[in-house]
């Protein structure tokens, strides 16, 4: 983001030292753009994320269908 | 580990590198995944990082001080996402569900069943307090990190159609609301506007978060206006005591205010935003107690309010009031001759200040989750110039919800009813992840959920899904209900 470090300019040394001292590391704003290792899923978590899934999308048709009965 | 200040001067630089080698004050559990990176990339310390450190020092300089005052400043200090996401979440379809549920079944069966419904807001509440103080990352951030793109997207494109469907019913609540009190549609959709504006402008966690908390007190106003609705106590204490009476029959229309009041108090975008909203404002791991009281507070007050709105419109139980009379603000003017205009203002206001809220804290939520995913900068402390994107999907997000509550003979009437209930299809799927991500060791550390809060947690999924099952068979199906001695 080049364009958005302009701002930074104003960020006098003891603000800097503020910061050091007062933010646990993993919570600078910098260093958030790192990616966390993905995990692997095993096959029960698998099936059930799947299956929330189906649920989810046939519930949305029967909502849906319901708005519109509703509407008739 | 090397730290790039981000300003031209040589002597401060110089400075900043010297602090760059003191250790930091604290360490969470995803240090070990970020400290390579640290290694290996230069820091830019950012406006966002030093308001939030200025933050932490007054934290600090609270904890370090012993004394009854200095608890209740440390409290003080602390509370903010929990409060706000249980209040928030008391929004217009929210206070709607209550309103029809009070004028619909009267004081029986509800009463409790939104108190539990609340108990059970705690425990999923707290699992994002819990993650956000350890890991210092949103929900969306870690969903799309820890299970990849595909289950990122699927979980995004929950939030995204829940929150736009919310945002359009707390617009629909504002407008009838002032419609009350003779305000134009436009001129209530402008001003809604303008309070966003007014909310985020000092572009300062702090400030935002503190005015929001005094406007969403105002929630409790409901409390009076059930006062003034003289409900029967000895009716009131049985009920919480019996759950009875019983709504008589099972229905379709029943299972609808079932869920709509479920839907009223635990949401996909609470999860979303009370973990970035504890990311926001700097909460560590020394945090989580005093965090955990914040939510109980927010969850005790924002039940007041939902049990006080069934209060104040069980008057109408006799009346057969619907929620078909909600766009025209006819709660408050259905009451009117039962409380007073005094009564039915406070009503109206009421549900203009659950919409007004829940429209910030949800807009929010949906630029929170954005910038988050997008790994654009995403804080409240951002000025205009380093968080447009965040900003400007905070308020495309609102205008596009605003302008479409402006659309003339959009039949919006029941959909403010069924938001409640896709939130509550919605949670199941959202749960899963979130109890997956409290359980994650890797990330969390020695935080990971404690055994009662997995069986808690399961049991609120089994319960939820369970409610959406029997919703769809009572519309696929109704005749079995019929069959089962319902109507």
């Amino acid at each position: 983001m080049p364009s958005e470090d302009k701002g930074h300019s104003s960020i006098s040394s003891a603000d800097q030292e503020l910061v050091l001292s007062s933010l646990e590391r993993d919570q600078l704003a910098g260093l958030k753009k790192q990616l966390i290792p993905r995990r692997h899923l095993r096959g029960l978590e698998k099936f059930v994320l799947w299956s929330l899934r189906i649920y989810l999308l046939f519930m949305m048709v029967v909502v849906v269908y319901q708005v519109w009965i509703g509407m008739h | 580990m090397s730290v790039r200040p981000a300003y031209d001067d040589e002597e401060s630089a110089g400075d900043s590198k010297r602090s760059a080698k003191e250790p930091l004050m604290g360490v969470g559990p995803l240090s070990r995944v970020t400290a390579q990176a640290v290694t290996q990339e230069a820091v830019v310390i950012t406006h966002e990082d030093v308001d939030r450190a200025h933050d932490r020092v007054r934290v600090s300089a609270a904890r370090a001080q012993r004394g009854v005052f200095s608890r209740f400043r440390l409290l003080w200090l602390l509370v903010g996402p929990g409060i706000l996401v249980m209040l928030g979440e008391n929004d217009g379809p929210s206070m709607l569900s209550y309103a029809a549920t009070g004028a619909r079944f009267g004081i029986g069966f509800f009463i409790p069943f939104v108190v539990l419904t609340f108990c059970m807001a705690v425990v999923v509440q707290e699992m994002t307090l819990r993650l956000g103080s350890a890991t210092h990352r949103g929900h969306a951030e870690l969903i799309f990190d820890r299970f990849g793109p595909f289950w990122g997207w699927f979980s995004m494109v929950d939030l995204g159609i829940g929150n736009f469907l919310t945002l359009i019913t707390e617009f629909i609540a504002i407008r009838a609301g002032l419609g009350f009190f003779g305000v134009p549609p436009w001129a209530a959709v402008v001003g809604a506007l303008a309070f966003l504006c007014l909310a985020v402008i000092t572009h300062r966690y702090w400030t935002w978060e503190r005015t929001l908390l005094a406007i969403a007190v105002f929630n409790l106003v409901f409390v009076p206006v059930a006062l003034l609705a003289h409900p029967n106590w000895h009716s009131v204490g049985r009920a919480l005591i019996t759950w009875k009476p019983l709504p008589a029959g099972l229905s379709k229309d029943i299972l609808i205010i079932v869920l709509a009041d479920i839907g009223a108090t635990v949401t996909p975008w609470m999860l979303f935003f009370q973990q970035s909203a504890t990311v926001d404002k700097g909460l560590t791991k020394n945090d989580i107690d005093l965090g955990r009281i914040d939510t109980v507070l927010g969850a005790a007050l924002a039940a007041t309010a939902a049990v006080a709105t069934i209060l104040a419109t069980a008057p109408l139980f006799a009346h057969h009031m619907t929620a078909e009379n909600f766009q025209a603000a006819e709660f408050a003017q259905a009451l009117q001759p039962l409380i007073g205009r005094f009564g039915a203002a406070l009503f109206a206001l009421g549900i203009v200040e659950a919409g007004m809220v829940a429209s910030v804290t949800i807009s929010i939520s949906s630029a929170y989750a954005f910038g988050e995913v997008a790994r654009r900068p995403h804080s409240l402390n951002l000025p205009m110039a380093e968080g447009r994107t965040f900003y400007s999907v905070l308020f495309l997000c609102a205008v596009t919800a605003g302008a479409i509550v402006l659309i003339p003979g959009l039949p919006l009437v029941y959909v403010v009813l069924l938001v409640n209930v896709v939130a509550v299809l919605a949670m199941p799927p959202a749960l899963v992840f979130l109890f997956m991500l409290a359980n994650d060791r890797e990330v969390m550390g020695d935080l990971v959920s404690p055994t009662w809060a997995n069986i808690l947690t399961t049991g609120v999924v089994v319960f939820l899904t369970l409610a959406g099952i029997l919703f769809g068979i009572s519309v696929i199906a109704p005749n079995i209900f019929a069959f089962l001695g319902g109507k």
